[in-house]
């Protein structure tokens, strides 16, 4: 008989927050308009103007001036956000997918299955994401998609402990054992009655992910690993940019803000739509 | 002078009213008990008079603590001056009340180093902080080896008394105990209320005890006020209330409070041996929470399983759910060996009801979903789902809603929905009312009995109530320590207890139940 009443309603969000999630929401709006756009900007991007080779911003026709091929740096930047933005959301989708597959298994069904999940998450966190991604990309000399799967077994064992843990927390509770009571399948119990229950906690963490994978792997372009060069991607222009830092700034500075914003926008969207989730379900 | 006067106090939440003005005075040595279920602002009233309201939650009106008046809302600091000297606050949780890395001991001697501090007192050396520790551990009737001692390897109602001896500790002149025993076993909720009643006569301490059991104020509370909603429906002198109810509320609260009295139900015919569980073993960690158990249990009759936490009591309704597997044992279910654990075991052997209605239904599903998932398993059409929520007396429009938006009696009663879709032979509840207000208990109590006469039901019924038992059960089995005691017809138990623990369990629930037959 609980004596105290609960009074704590969900607190509106405060009005700054507000402003952020919808300054995000329309950034983000813009990198899946940039997206689309892109495989249609490729030839434009990528067409060299020698004669107008390294031109600093503000030269005609190129408002953010050229880079040291002298392809449009703005054009090359939109252009680049396909590879910014598509891999990583392949990389959180997917290693989230396994991290519902094996956390799921693991947490429910413990014991060896548990036992065996675990020490292999073990052995994959010790590992270095870029050094391990940079050895093994670099070795099999794996394109953009060999390295996005990498990171996708990369990334997937946070998502396996964080789903395996809200399992465990959920599996004693009385509508799981009111579930085997009924004698559902296992299978029906853990994906039909668990999973919809930790799905605050899926959505936050695939979004959170989204933005680390895009650090990751914008990183690993940076150092010449998944990106054929030449191609437009933020991390190859980054890298490419440094010779003529001085010519033309805008180079190496579009790409990388570009970066950091799009990160933030999705990470500050993530935390909102975790804990709007969070908020249904526990009100 | 009275100890603690408090005029027009009204306690907000937004634009919500949770408490409409209320005035009310303790004098020295007196007790003032309020009265009301979840929701009738009882406990904001406590907080707000202590000064300690959750965060968005304000207080207005005047509070006067002998010499001193703190007009509200007040500050912090006027507060931290009042709190501890003037007034305290018991809390209802022991568990969670003490720190769980600091022993008792430290704990005592910090509340009483604080109260020196506010005094502008010297601090006590060292020998004489723990001879006053000592003083105030015996003063709760407990060992000074207690101060020792870390607040896990106390029971629950050792914990209380040193929580108790925490709130005395700078000697306030008003204790404000927020259902102290709702947290504690049956046999030891008794002894605590007794402790502060004590206290309260020797140190002429006010005392205003918060309770959603008008059961427990019989010859402890000298007045009573009754809320409901905020408001306060009834007020006055305790044997005045307790037997010339005047608000309907009131007697509505009094009607359903469970009395020992137990059904007479000789007539009852004992049907065949349904369920048989014989040499129960099981252990947890080492410890053996079951000792070689044997239960039978006869078809339409309902069997409470009565004892303290910790005697096993739930573990055995598990085994036989088959959400525990046994270490050892045998059970038959209608003439048939019954497997240990869930595999091969079939819906519609058994069902549970499951104690805490914030948890047993899935937060995720609609009210039908639920109820038409459990019919399915039983070959069921989701076209019976009305009929079936009708039946545990809910509105069928309710299908449509998740648990978020139901109250805790709705929800358990959609939790019997879905353990009687797959049509059990047998329904184990687990303290299925337990976690309930008292009017609501007492609906969802009769709701069990009519569908058990109407379904030919058996109920496994595990309480550690026994006023709750008397109400419901043919027959009793109490179990202490993983072993039962004592079986037979609950009227005889109740009246004639054959073993020394089931003697002490009636006799700490009589001292908590009304007396019924007496009229002052």
């Amino acid at each position: 008989m609980t004596a105290t009443t609960v009074v704590i309603e969900s607190v509106g969000i405060q009005p700054r927050r507000r402003l952020a999630v919808i300054v995000s929401i329309v950034i983000v709006a813009l990198l899946v308009v940039a997206v689309v756009a892109s495989p249609f900007l490729q030839d434009a991007a990528l067409h060299q103007d020698i004669l107008s080779a390294s031109l600093s911003p503000g030269a005609e026709g190129h408002p953010l001036g050229t880079d040291q091929l002298g392809r449009d740096v703005l054009l090359l930047t939109i252009a680049g956000t396909a590879s910014a933005i598509v891999g990583p959301v392949v990389i959180a989708v997917g290693s989230m997918l396994l991290g519902i597959l094996f956390g799921t298994l693991s947490g429910y069904r413990g014991g060896l299955l548990d036992g065996t999940v675990g020490r292999v998450t073990d052995i994959l966190l010790a590992l270095p994401v870029l050094l391990a991604a940079i050895v093994i990309g670099g070795v099999f000399g794996g394109g953009y998609w060999s390295v996005a799967a990498l990171l996708v077994v990369l990334f997937c064992p946070t998502d396996i402990r964080i789903i395996r843990s809200a399992v465990i927390e959920q599996a004693p509770r009385p509508y799981v054992e009111a579930a085997q009571m009924l004698s559902l399948s296992r299978r029906r119990i853990m994906f039909g009655h668990i999973l919809p229950n930790v799905r605050s906690l899926v959505i936050t963490n695939m979004l959170l992910n989204v933005g680390f994978a895009m650090v990751t792997l914008s990183s690993l372009s940076y150092l010449g690993v998944g990106v054929r060069p030449g191609s437009a991607d933020w991390g190859r222009q980054i890298s490419d940019g440094r010779e003529i830092m001085f010519t033309n700034p805008a180079a190496v500075l579009a790409p990388a803000l570009l970066l950091i914003i799009a990160t933030c926008a999705i990470t500050v969207l993530g935390d909102w739509v975790g804990d709007r989730l969070a908020g249904d379900d526990e009100a | 002078m009275s100890a603690l006067e408090v005029e027009g106090i009204t306690v907000t939440h937004g634009s919500r009213t949770l408490v409409e003005p209320l005035d009310l005075g303790i004098e020295a040595g007196r007790c003032l008990a309020i009265i009301g279920e979840s929701g009738s602002g009882k406990s904001m009233t406590a907080r707000a008079v202590a000064g300690l309201l959750p965060r968005g939650v304000h207080a207005t009106g005047t509070v006067r603590l002998g010499p001193h008046v703190v007009s509200l809302p007040a500050s912090e600091r006027v507060w931290s001056r009042m709190r501890g000297d003037r007034i305290a606050l018991l809390l209802q949780d022991p568990f969670t009340s003490l720190s769980p890395v600091h022993t008792c001991g430290s704990q005592l001697s910090a509340a009483l180093l604080a109260a020196d501090k506010r005094r502008g007192r010297s601090r006590r050396r060292a020998a004489q902080r723990r001879a006053d520790v000592a003083a105030r551990l015996e003063e709760v009737h407990l060992d000074p080896r207690v101060a020792a001692q870390y607040p896990h390897q106390l029971s629950g109602g050792m914990r209380q008394r040193v929580a108790i001896a925490a709130a005395l500790a700078a000697d306030p002149d008003v204790l404000i105990a927020d259902e102290p025993t709702t947290a504690l076993d049956a046999t030891v909720q008794a002894d605590v209320l007794d402790l502060l009643t004590a206290l309260r006569s020797e140190r002429g301490l006010g005392l205003l005890l918060i309770s959603h059991d008008l059961g427990i104020v019989q010859g402890r509370a000298q007045d009573v006020i009754v809320m409901q909603h905020g408001t306060v429906v009834e007020r006055g002198d305790t044997s005045r209330v307790l037997h010339h109810p005047e608000h309907p509320y009131t007697r509505r609260l009094l009607a359903a409070s469970p009395t020992l009295a137990a059904a007479d139900r000789a007539d009852q015919p004992a049907g065949e041996t349904l369920l048989r569980a014989e040499g129960i073993e099981k252990s947890f960690d080492g410890r053996r929470v079951l000792r070689d158990v044997r239960v039978d249990l006869h078809a339409r009759e309902t069997l409470a399983l009565v004892g303290a936490s910790g005697s096993g009591k739930s573990t055995l309704a598990r085994v036989i759910a088959g959400l525990e597997v046994p270490d050892a044992g045998a059970m038959t279910f209608d003439g048939a060996s019954l497997p240990a654990g869930r595999a091969g075991r079939i819906p519609s052997q058994i069902q549970v009801v499951f104690q805490d209605p914030n948890s047993t239904l899935n937060p995720a599903f609609t009210v039908g979903r639920t109820v038409a998932e459990a019919l399915r398993t039983a070959g069921r059409p989701a076209s019976e789902v009305p009929g079936l929520l009708a039946m545990v007396e809910l509105d069928p429009e309710l299908a449509g809603r998740r648990p978020a938006s139901l109250s805790g009696g709705q929800r358990q009663r959609v939790a019997i929905a879905r353990a009687l879709a797959p049509q059990p032979r047998l329904l184990i509840c687990d303290e299925s009312v337990s976690a309930l207000d008292v009017s609501v208990q007492d609906q969802i109590l009769q709701l069990l009995g009519r569908l058990k006469e109407q379904l030919h039901l058996s109920i496994l019924f595990i309480s550690h109530d026994l006023a709750v038992v008397a109400q419901i059960a043919d027959r009793v089995a109490v179990m202490h320590d993983g072993v039962i005691v004592e079986t037979g017809p609950t009227a005889i138990v109740i009246d004639t207890p054959q073993s020394p623990y089931t003697a002490e369990l009636v006799a700490s629930a009589r001292a908590q139940s009304l007396t019924t037959e007496e009229s002052a």
